[in-house]
């Protein structure tokens, strides 16, 4: 006869087993999803590489079959990885590119790859990384099926390019997400290393501490002192982390704010009324350069599906977190980038995910989608991410 | 006697305090070990690249390739020689030779000997001091890190075929600068000074589209 501990041993060890399996398959279903979006940006790069645009990215950068996605600020990124820091007063200056990124990278050229394979390598892995957070994060707060559609979406999403260019957006998605999801799991503590991480990489990592507020709130009952102490230290990590590079900064060049005067030179400068001159000065950005029709449609976009992902009940420290994200940047005078800084808002791609619940939706999203991956990256050349 | 423990809000805001502290000291120590950082004469000469954006207007003193001893005046100003406003710098020594150099499309010698009109007029350009040329070369070239060499109060840099010395003071303000091509080698002494209105007229009201 079985004892009662065999019987409980004897019923785990399958449910176990079959629990790897299904992390295992998850796992393989999301290695194809990021392996679509990434052959269709690949094949792009190649088609770009062969018959162009050269458009204004330099020869170097033409030079091989993915150098296209080496381009604009891979430039800068490679640039910290290689020298480190330095602020030359009016001109462009590398303090304005966050120091995660180019550190990862400098680790990978460490290991024996140079400095482009190994931000290639990282953004992309990250991405990976990013879609198993995401999926994860997703499933914890809104379900299966959301979770399902919200991560093929991303991994086909037309802004989504820059996830595979030598640009950090991956791994600051993948750090907000496991940041959150730690929060929720109640592990605090790795919550504030992977939100201090993501501010550590990108400003737009900072307000990943509103979720982490909110999440910390709803647990406060549940919580030991030292544990409440640790979920408003992973509250205020991010403002640290950035703190720490002003800290650095300081230290190096003599100017904590360096990173914030950097920006400037790209003609970024936040004001009050910053939206207002955005807003006025498109009839003029338009007149120089058409592209900036891309990034106006870009903001149209995430806040209506920030918009959709309110009316599908999304927790509304994403969606005020989602929205700041999107309409910070306006704030600094420029339409520019903002369809990859909303990239880091996941309440966006929830949205999208809700839309997606009707069957024709969801397929018109994914015959949408592949193509104008395919197309941004073709762009490449004529206009910055 | 016993010890009164700490309430749980003091025991909250300890872990939070230690929490945000060691993530400033993680974050400053990751980037301190892992980065990098630019040597002494990457910021000497952004010292003096700062020295060369103060300034639009230099006094030179030189000599090239062994012959007699000229003073020059080199002004970065506004010229309008093809109707375009653009930024360019105008050279004139006390030989007659003036010199316009307005990128990308004009580049005009007048006057001065046959001799100084055969040379390259980068040569004239850098040995005057025109600020905004050596300026804007030493700032790209410290911004890349690389291709510039401090050699005690030396700064050496190459630009479009020409090897420049700078010797500095101890502010790291150019004083000297010595050019070398394929053809040329001169040396100069060189003082900033300051734009006058009248100054200004002096130099330039002779040019093509000045004040435009």
């Amino acid at each position: 006869m079985l004892t009662t501990l065999e019987h409980v041993e004897a019923l785990s060890v399958p449910v176990a087993r079959g629990r790897t399996a299904h992390r295992l398959r998850l796992l393989a279903w999301i290695a194809t999803w990021w392996a679509i979006g990434r052959a269709a940006i690949v094949l792009a790069a190649i088609v770009v590489h062969r018959f162009g645009p050269s458009g204004w990215i330099r020869n170097v950068e033409h030079a091989h079959a993915l150098g296209p996605l080496a381009a604009w600020d891979g430039k800068w990124y490679r640039m910290v990885a290689s020298s480190g820091y330095l602020m030359v007063p009016g001109r462009q200056s590398d303090p304005a590119f966050f120091p995660l990124y180019p550190v990862l990278v400098r680790g990978g050229h460490a290991l024996g790859l140079g400095y482009s394979a190994s931000a290639l390598l990282l953004a992309n892995l990250g991405f990976f990384a990013a879609l198993v957070a995401f999926h994860a994060l997703t499933r914890e707060l809104l379900g299966w099926s959301t979770a399902r559609r919200a991560t093929m979406y991303l991994a086909v999403f037309p802004f989504g390019y820059a996830f595979s260019l030598e640009y950090p957006e991956s791994i600051v998605l993948a750090l907000i997400a496991a940041s959150a999801l730690a929060a929720l799991r109640g592990r605090w503590g790795l919550a504030a290393a992977a939100a201090a991480a993501a501010a550590l990489a990108r400003p737009e990592g900072l307000f990943v501490a509103l979720p982490l507020l909110a999440i910390a709130w709803q647990q406060r009952n549940e919580l030991t002192p030292v544990r409440r102490g640790l979920a408003l230290g992973a509250v205020l990590a991010p403002a640290a982390a950035i703190a720490s590079f002003s800290v650095y900064l300081a230290s190096v060049l003599g100017d904590p704010m360096a990173w914030s005067k950097a920006e400037q030179a790209w003609g970024r400068h936040f004001s009050p009324l910053g939206v207002v001159t955005a807003i006025e000065g498109l009839g003029g950005s338009f007149a120089h350069d058409a592209w900036v029709v891309r990034d106006v449609v870009a903001v149209a976009v995430y806040l209506g599906l920030i918009a959709v992902a309110a009316r599908a009940r999304v927790p509304w420290p994403w969606l005020v977190s989602g929205a700041a994200i999107v309409v910070l940047p306006l704030f600094s005078g420029a339409f520019d980038s903002i369809g990859r800084f909303g990239l880091l808002a996941p309440a966006a791609l929830w949205g999208l995910a809700a839309l997606g619940r009707d069957p024709r939706a969801h397929r018109v999203i994914l015959l949408v989608s592949v193509p104008l991956l395919c197309a941004a990256i073709v762009t490449l050349p004529l206009r910055y991410p | 006697m016993r010890g009164r423990r700490p309430g749980p809000v003091f025991v909250t805001l300890a872990v939070a305090a230690a929490v945000v502290f060691a993530t400033l000291a993680a974050g400053f120590t990751i980037q301190r070990v892992a980065l990098s950082e630019p040597s002494a004469a990457t910021f000497d000469a952004l010292r003096t690249a700062t020295w060369l954006s103060r300034y639009r207007l230099t006094a030179s003193t030189f000599t090239v390739d062994g012959g007699p001893t000229v003073h020059g005046e080199c002004l970065q100003d506004w010229f309008a020689p093809g109707g375009h406003r653009r930024r360019g710098a105008v050279l004139r020594l006390d030989d007659g030779l003036v010199l316009l150099d307005v990128p990308p499309h004009t580049l005009v010698a007048t006057g001065g000997t046959a001799a100084e009109r055969a040379l390259d007029p980068l040569v004239l350009l850098e040995l005057g001091g025109c600020t905004r040329v050596l300026q804007r070369r030493v700032e790209t070239l410290a911004q890349q890190r690389r291709g510039l060499t401090m050699s005690g109060n030396r700064l050496s840099f190459a630009l479009k075929g020409t090897r420049i010395s700078m010797t500095l003071d101890a502010q790291k303000a150019p004083v000297a600068i010595a050019v070398s091509s394929r053809h040329a080698r001169g040396s100069s002494s060189i003082r900033f000074e300051r734009v006058t209105a009248a100054i200004r007229r002096r130099i330039s009201s002779d040019l093509p589209g000045y004040g435009s």
